[in-house]
């Protein structure tokens, strides 16, 4: 039973967070706008998502899904550890599959540090009001573009957001298609439809969060 | 041709183990890998050591017997190929090869490079089988299966049980052999009678053996001699929700 549940959880939930990503790309291309335009239209929207009660429940949903994915994870981890106790001398896995799928443990681990430090930059001050007060533009909307603006204008943070990215992409590759074989689906013409997709998914997702901070930054 | 073999020595599942390393001389590159350490034997014997244990039975590559880790792959260098099968030309000339035994838990070191893969066994008791009636054998074609279905069933059915799919995957999960003798039965229609019950049975014994999760590297399907395709672990787990919602 446990060897699908929480197999099972962590493929759910890691689908619903790859449709979450969708979303949040799609928001983040207003950023590529011209900053007079960029501005009005960044805050109204992050003011209508942070208003809507449906969006609230969905908030909640992302927040679960990123804890029961982690949980789950770990507890396959140490699970799968324990299964292998002795290392081979020699191993080369490299020749049978690759390096991502063998790692998705540490390419999570980078991602939930991304996840911490993105949450301190934005939910923190914004919905907690932690650190600086945030201001309001012209309409009355909360000024979260400045936030990310001026985010995105410290090169720290910008090598930061852009660079772990990638290990976002390679989890995100390997991830999307073996959700899919957990929850049963082994369609083979449908399965290699799916490593297609989730290819082209990953490298959108990788290369589009990844540009917009360098693009901010020169813009 | 001269090579040096790095093996695996352990003379007791509860001793430590080391490596040792042997030089042979006088070997043919085309030797099969097992004559070559039947040679390395026969020159333990002559200088009074202790042979190398290693197991081995149809050395045709049907058996599954002769699982060893070397170089660090299952069964060696190539794809989808047992221990027997495999040849000295596929290494160079005074090449260091490196041999271990299978790395699972659930696949104790017996001794040097034999490990105890009872676990499998236990998982086939629990459900690949069918119930059949015994006396007179029955007419062969009483029950018609279509040639998608067969050849599905056979290539399931064309496991060996080596234990290469275990030995390879990180986490020693031993989902393929699971899900290739399930599907291999329950596709046809003599495995209905169980088959709910085989799926959930005989997961239920693998993960009670101390395998671990199947996360998908893909690493056992290039490793297993019989090329059984990781989509028999994606069909296992529907198999496994349907039998857990209709049984």
């Amino acid at each position: 039973m446990e060897l699908f549940f929480r197999k099972s959880m962590i493929a759910v939930t890691g689908l619903f967070l790859c449709l979450f990503l969708i979303v949040h790309l799609s928001a983040n291309c207003i950023l590529l706008l011209p900053e007079e335009v960029a501005r009005g239209l960044y805050n109204s929207y992050s003011t209508t998502l942070r208003e809507n009660p449906l969006i609230k429940i969905v908030a909640y949903a992302l927040y679960l899904s990123i804890l029961l994915h982690v949980v789950y994870a770990l507890l396959v981890s140490l699970r799968n550890k324990k299964a292998k106790p002795t290392k081979y001398a020699v191993n080369r896995s490299s020749e049978n599959s690759t390096w991502a799928s063998q790692n998705m443990g540490l390419l999570g681990a980078f991602i939930l540090l991304f996840i911490v430090v993105h949450l301190a930059n934005f939910w923190a001050r914004i919905k907690l009001g932690m650190g600086d007060v945030v201001g309001t533009d012209a309409l009355g909307n909360v000024d979260v573009y400045a936030v990310t603006s001026s985010l995105f204008h410290n090169i720290y943070y910008v090598i930061f957001y852009s660079f772990l990215m990638i290990p976002l992409g390679f989890h995100l590759h390997h991830g999307l298609k073996s959700a899919f074989k957990t929850l049963g689906f082994y369609h083979k013409a449908g399965l290699r439809l799916v490593a297609k997709i989730a290819l082209i998914y990953a490298v959108i997702m990788s290369v589009g969060f990844g540009i917009i901070p360098l693009i901010v930054y020169f813009k | 041709m001269k090579v040096a073999f790095r093996i695996w020595r352990q003379d007791n599942p509860n001793e430590k183990g080391g490596f040792k390393e042997y030089q042979v001389d006088n070997l043919n590159a085309d030797m099969s890998f097992l004559e070559a350490l039947d040679h390395l034997n026969e020159l333990l014997v002559l200088r009074n050591e202790k042979v190398v244990a290693f197991e081995y039975d149809c050395r045709e590559g049907i058996c599954g017997q002769c699982g060893v880790f070397i170089n660090g792959r299952a069964h060696g260098p190539h794809d989808n190929v047992t221990t027997c099968q495999l040849h000295m030309r596929s290494f160079q000339d005074g090449e260091t090869i490196v041999i271990e035994p299978w790395r699972a838990k659930s696949f104790p070191v017996i001794k040097d490079l034999i490990v105890d893969r009872s676990a499998f066994d236990r998982i086939i008791e629990q459900g690949g089988y069918i119930s059949a009636k015994t006396g007179t054998a029955p007419e062969a074609n009483a029950i018609p299966i279509g040639k998608e279905i067969s050849d599905r069933a056979m290539d399931a059915a064309a496991c060996i049980g080596c234990g290469a799919c275990v030995a390879t995957c990180k986490n020693s999960s031993a989902a393929l052999f699971t899900s290739a003798k399930i599907n291999h039965l329950n596709l046809l229609p003599q495995g209905q009678p169980e088959a709910y019950r085989r799926v959930i049975e005989m997961t239920a014994q693998m993960a009670k053996e101390g395998f671990g999760h199947c996360t998908f590297t893909g690493a056992c399907e290039v490793e297993c001699p019989e090329g059984i395709s990781i989509t028999n672990i994606a069909e296992m787990n529907a198999r496994y929700f349907k039998a857990k919602i209709f049984s």
